[in-house]
């Protein structure tokens, strides 16, 4: 992809990329002036004809959910999902960190389509630069009038806040975050009423995420047919994507939809290979959430619809972390499984029971007390949980299903040789000891 | 009406509720935990899962959607295709009984909740009878949350029913949820225990035994439990409730759902307040006397003694100044008994209402709810029945006085014979200048739970019986009359007021409200048909 | 085993105990009112403001809180056991804070939490007798590109190996982050407006 031309990571390595002036100069602020000079429904309609799909994981499309809020509304909601807590996922917080004017101009446009006046930028508390970063380039907005009273001269008015989350995992499921807002627990929502018609404060409410609205005032600048030039069919435009782990280069790279996840670890532009000693022995592509691919299964394109065929539960992040041959994959599982039990909020049972239970069978294993249907009941824990079956009322628990059961799956035999390599008395050890 | 098809049974729904209410107003037994009618739906605890027939996305051919929906979360519609006993639900709910069980302790025999449990009742019908976990469980604490209450964090199953109803029903917030996941529990403030005066309904609530009641606590396997409807005599509210008592010991009350009185609830007042029915304190034979000797008669000559006091007092003074005090803690049958009796006697007598306690104003939850909002309602009328006597008295069309008048009268000796009744639970409830000129009486029967100045010198003193021993009916502040039954015998040796009032009215036989209420339709309409609250839908734990 | 029965009853703050709120940082809450359209939105940011003031948010302050934003204080407690942020307990000048996640994992976290723990001679969520740190671990901090990473209050660190952790924990400037900040919630207020500390080293899309 030596020919890609960045986009969204355009000006991060310009001097003093998270300033306002700088940004101007690199041509910011124009897509916004031109957006608040059209109609909310023009906007809102070129952003559904990009089909930019939402980078936060769902891949529900922008514009489609946007045209979802009742035309008789009096107060809209924008929240900017900055909570990024999927591990290992880091785009976001390169996008803040390095260019929080490109962020600030997609809210403004997007809240103009939306008709919002006030946006939340919800972001996990353990961002503290980005945080600093974000508030500054607010502040500067401000000064410069591109927030506040009638922004560019339009009548347009907008007000942008950060509210930071505490530590809360769920907190960057969309309904979670409005409870979260509002000062409760962040407990998803049962959906209906989807926020669009019911969200923060019983108000219609759009969530999107950062990169998503970083894509904003691409598509208003350059168009519909631009965006779509990029990538695939139903993968269309830039997409950042993390690699992490032993790589020669970690980080977060733009590229299309179109790179395999081979490229992302290999290629020149992304993660220039294994470093040495070190072999792939699974990759999470797409976040932990979306499950794992063994090294054989890295021709998977980093798309929304291939991950499917690896049975995966689609793109999610588009983060991959690369596990080297010399790790454990009975520690790898549970330190995923010790992540969902941690994180489950508690409300659905087979989320809030399910994932302490598997987190309980995948350390004891790790532990050196597996037994092998230990492996089968992992599986089948897996298969009664989850928001797509409906038996969960958040997709965390999907999130929580794909991973745990890849893996179990695709390193079987892995984790068959280590419970055949235990001492015999280990499991004996399971019954006395725990009943 | 609309109707729906669960388990290719086509029935009929009342609209606007969701498909699993349907299900349960037919009568199947639908697995639930979070759902309460009474309560906001949070479709949280994932055990009423159903199938259902959708369009396909294409096609638009109907067929069978491929995943479950919460059947308390989907409202019913007309045509509607779902069903409960496919195989994806069935093993989805015994995955779900088995996650309950994952981390309880197991102690049902030690429970109270026992024999009335649902994990219990839900873990036998539609669970597996072993558990497939061999890993060491959570445990979690006890916790005193209240004067009345406690939790067991170990048996709850985090419906958040109890959470809902401090928030959405009493108002007060106490209780709330501390630190998430498979770690989150139940709690309240440190310090700020579940004390308000409906917090009695979060352990009808709690599905399971993790909210125990202290009152009841390790009392009575309730299974021993034999239960009789009844109506609480704590205000002028009217709550239905059920009197739960074994071998003629009550042990507890309980709300019985009574829509658009107290709904599912009731207050702790009511619920607590019945213990004074216990007392040794109390009357439990007929007193005769003359002078300063006193004697027990026969109850067999209680009728008679009484017709010979009241003629001869009538021959001696007319009836003119006599009065009978019909108590608002009496039912209309008695009341309407004794007001005949007394009529037969002296057709001049006069009528008066017994004092009737008012405490403050009427206390609506949550507070300063108004209307819709107003989920239950404590009056600030202390007494059941003062519509009931209103409506008798009216019909009788006898003169009136109030009980201020008739205290008055008496000090100024305007009254000759009275026939008081009391049966307040307090002790207390004689007002001083009625203690004083009582001596002025010529003839005092006074009816009574406890000894008073008033049975002290009555010359026939009757006992009266706890509403737990009576049956009858009540007619509430809203002039709904309810009937309630007798849940146990009265003490050793005491008649029930209405079998003794009935005979002294001029019956024969076995008093029942029934009888009485049939007799009194001739001239009262209403009391002809005199109903049940609405049965206690079985699904309701 | 023992019936053991935690007494909620019992009052755990002093009816006359002097308020922990003080005026300032009351006004310091306050200024986020007009952003929400109920006070009880407020929550999260009373919290981290008392939380930056008083170290940790004990049931007074949770009471205090729950006055100022007229919300019930189970309330508080309800939404403060959610988070892992907030010490409801006293904890130690610095926090710090081991990434256990996967990447961090893979890049040897392990072994860097167990240098912190053996430096300090504390466990996760104990703090130092001298009541200078506490450690904790957390799931991923989203700095996965430099793992393994300890935060160690605002300030992130990166590619942290097991043998510079003493060295680290030692450095008084640990958690500072130098950078035109805001004083909503932390921090001093002011500092210079234009200053960008960090150079623009991530690796970017060619
Ligand atoms: C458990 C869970 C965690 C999530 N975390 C995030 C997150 O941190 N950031 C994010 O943007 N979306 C997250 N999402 C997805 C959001 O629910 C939502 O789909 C997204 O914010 C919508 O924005 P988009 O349409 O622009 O992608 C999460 C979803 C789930 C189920
Ligand atoms: S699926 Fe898990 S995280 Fe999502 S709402 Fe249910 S319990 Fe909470
Ligand atoms: S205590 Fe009872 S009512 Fe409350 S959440 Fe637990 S099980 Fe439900
Ligand atoms: S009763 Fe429907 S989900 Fe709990
Ligand atoms: S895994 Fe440690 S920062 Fe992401």
């Amino acid at each position: 992809m030596a020919d890609y031309e960045p986009v969204l990571l355009k000006n991060i390595s310009l001097e003093g990329s998270t300033d306002l002036k700088v940004y101007e100069s690199a041509g910011g602020y124009a897509a916004a002036r031109k957006a608040l000079k059209m109609t909310p429904d023009e906007v809102t309609e070129i952003v559904k004809e990009a089909n930019l799909r939402g980078r936060g994981g769902a891949g529900f499309p922008a514009g489609v959910k946007w045209g979802f809020l009742p035309k008789d509304r009096e107060v809209t909601y924008l929240c900017v999902n900055a909570d990024e807590s999927e591990p290992p996922t880091f785009s976001n917080r390169v996008l803040m960190e390095k260019d929080p004017h490109q962020l600030i101009e997609g809210t403004i446009i997007a809240a103009f389509a939306t008709q919002a006046q006030k946006a939340f930028i919800y972001m996990r508390v353990e961002f503290h630069e980005p945080f600093h970063v974000m508030q500054n380039a607010i502040d500067q907005a401000y000064a410069a009038g591109y927030l506040g009273k009638n922004i560019f001269g339009s009548g347009f008015e907008l007000d942008v806040f950060i509210h930071r989350g505490a530590g809360a995992y769920v907190c960057g499921e969309e309904t979670g975050l409005i409870e979260s807002l509002e000062g409760k627990r962040g407990c998803p929502r049962i959906k209906p009423p989807f926020p669009a018609v019911e969200g923060l404060f019983h108000k219609p409410t759009v969530v999107n995420n950062v990169e998503t609205l970083c894509n904003v005032p691409h598509i208003i600048e350059r168009g519909a047919a631009w965006f779509k030039s990029i990538g695939a069919e139903g993968s269309e435009g830039p997409k950042l994507f993390c690699a992490s782990g032993p790589v020669n280069r970690p980080g977060c790279f733009e590229g299309p939809m179109t790179i395999t996840c081979r490229e992302l670890i290999e290629g020149d532009g992304y993660g220039r290979g294994m470093r040495s000693g070190k072999e792939v022995k699974a990759v999470l592509p797409g976040g932990i959430s979306m499950g794992v691919l063994t090294a054989d299964e890295l021709n998977m394109v980093m798309d929304f619809d291939d991950p499917r065929n690896f049975g995966l539960l689609g793109l999610g992040t588009a983060a991959a972390v690369i596990i080297d041959q010399q790790q454990d994959i009975r520690k790898v599982l549970a330190n995923i499984t010790r992540f969902y039990s941690h994180e489950s909020c508690g409300q659905c049972t087979q989320c809030r029971e399910g994932t302490s239970w598997m987190d309980k069978i995948a350390t004891r294993i790790a532990d050196g007390v597996g037994r092998t249907e230990d492996l089968d009941l992992i599986v089948d824990v897996t298969k009664n949980m989850g928001m797509m079956p409906g038996l969960s009322i958040c997709g965390l628990s999907d999130g929580a299903a794909f991973p745990i059961r890849t893996i179990v799956q695709k390193f079987r035999g892995e984790f068959e040789a280590y419970i055949a390599e235990q001492p015999p008395t280990s499991t004996l050890r399971v019954l006395s000891t725990f009943n | 009406m609309p109707k729906i098809t669960i388990d290719e049974q086509e029935i009929e729904f009342a609209a606007g509720i969701p498909v699993l209410q349907a299900a349960l107003d037919a009568g199947l037994d639908i697995p639930h935990y979070c759902y309460h009618p009474g309560l906001t739906v949070v479709a949280s605890c994932r055990l009423c899962l159903m199938e259902m027939k959708m369009p396909h996305p294409k096609s638009g051919e109907l067929g069978w959607a491929p995943k479950l929906f919460p059947s308390c979360q989907t409202p019913a519609r007309d045509g509607m295709v779902v069903r409960f006993n496919s195989e994806t639900v069935v093993t989805g709910r015994e995955r779900c009984m088995e996650y309950f069980l994952l981390n309880h302790p197991l102690d049902c025999p030690v429970c109270d909740q026992a024999g009335e449990c649902s994990l219990q009742d839900y873990s036998y019908k539609f669970g597996k009878p072993e558990s497939r976990m061999v890993d060491p469980k959570l445990v979690m604490p006890k916790k005193d949350i209240g004067p009345q209450t406690l939790l067991y964090s170990d048996r709850c199953v985090m419906c958040t029913r109890c959470v809902r109803f401090t928030k959405e029903v009493s108002g007060t917030s106490e209780l709330c949820i501390t630190n998430r996941g498979t770690n989150s529990e139940i709690d309240v403030f440190p310090g700020k225990p579940l004390d308000n005066p409906i917090q009695g309904n979060v352990v009808d609530l709690c599905p399971v035994g993790a909210l125990l009641d202290k009152d009841f606590l390790f009392k009575q396997r309730v299974w021993f439990l034999q239960s009789a409807p009844s109506i609480c005599p704590g205000c002028s509210a009217g709550c239905a409730i059920r009197v739960d008592a074994n071998d003629d010991i009550v042990y507890r009350l309980k709300p019985r759902f009574n829509p658009g009185v107290n709904d599912w609830w009731m207050c702790d007042e009511g619920r607590f307040g019945w213990k004074y029915a216990l007392s040794d304190e109390r009357i439990t034979t007929p007193r005769l006397r003359r002078g300063s000797s006193t004697k027990t008669p026969k109850w067999e000559d209680v009728s008679e003694i009484l017709q010979y006091r009241f003629s001869q007092h009538v021959d001696e003074h007319g009836s003119g100044g006599m009065v009978v005090v019909l108590s608002p803690m009496m039912s209309c049958e008695e009341a309407w008994l004794l007001l005949s009796f007394m009529l037969k006697v002296g057709p001049n007598v006069t009528a008066v209402i017994g004092p009737i306690l008012s405490v403050g104003e009427d206390q609506a939850f949550p507070a300063g709810s108004t209307g819709d909002e107003t989920k239950f309602i404590i009056r600030s009328e202390k007494a059941p029945n003062r519509r009931g006597l209103e409506m008798i008295i009216d019909q009788a069309g006898c003169e009136t006085l109030s009980f201020d008048e008739f205290v008055e009268s008496v000090g100024d000796g305007e009254v000759s014979a009275a026939w008081i009744v009391g049966g307040y639970p307090e002790k207390t409830w004689v007002p001083k200048a009625l203690e004083k000129a009582v001596g002025k009486l010529e003839l005092l029967v006074a009816q009574d739970l406890f000894e008073t100045k008033l049975t002290a010198a009555a010359a026939v003193t009757l006992p009266a019986c706890a509403f737990t021993e009576r049956a009858g009916c009540f007619v509430n502040h809203a002039g709904l009359i309810q009937p309630f039954e007798s849940a146990v015998a009265p003490p050793n040796g005491c008649h029930r007021d209405g079998q003794y009032l009935y005979e002294l009215a001029g019956y024969q036989g076995l008093y029942t409200p029934d009888r009485v209420r049939e007799l009194m339709a001739a001239t009262m309409s209403q009391f002809a048909d005199v109903r049940e609250a609405a049965p206690a839908p079985v699904h309701l734990h | 085993m023992a019936w053991e029965t935690i007494d909620r009853n019992k009052p755990v703050t002093a009816k006359e105990a002097a308020p922990l709120l003080t005026e300032a940082i009351k006004d310091k809450i306050r200024v986020f009112f007009d952003r929400y359209e109920t006070k009880r939105a407020v929550l999260l940011p009373a919290l981290h403001i008392t939380q930056e003031a008083l170290g940790h948010v004990g049931p007074q302050a949770m009471e205090e809180i729950a006055e100022l934003l007229e919300i019930a204080p189970s309330e508080v407690f309800d939404t403060i056991g959610f988070y892992t942020h907030y010490w409801t307990h006293p904890k130690g000048e610095k926090v710090v804070v081991a990434c256990r996640s996967i990447s961090c994992q893979v890049m040897g976290g392990d072994e860097v939490l167990e240098a912190c723990k053996k430096h300090l001679g504390i466990e996760d969520h104990g703090t130092t007798s001298d009541g200078k740190y506490s450690l904790m671990t957390e799931e991923c901090l989203a700095g996965c590109d430099h793992a393994p990473c300890l935060l160690i209050n605002e300030k992130l660190h990166e590619k942290v190996k097991p043998e510079d952790v003493a060295t680290l924990l030692e450095d008084a400037n640990n958690d500072k982050i130098e950078m035109p900040r805001s004083d909503l919630y932390d921090g001093p207020p002011g500092g210079s407006v234009d200053s960008d500390s960090k150079a623009a080293d991530a690796p970017a899309g060619e």
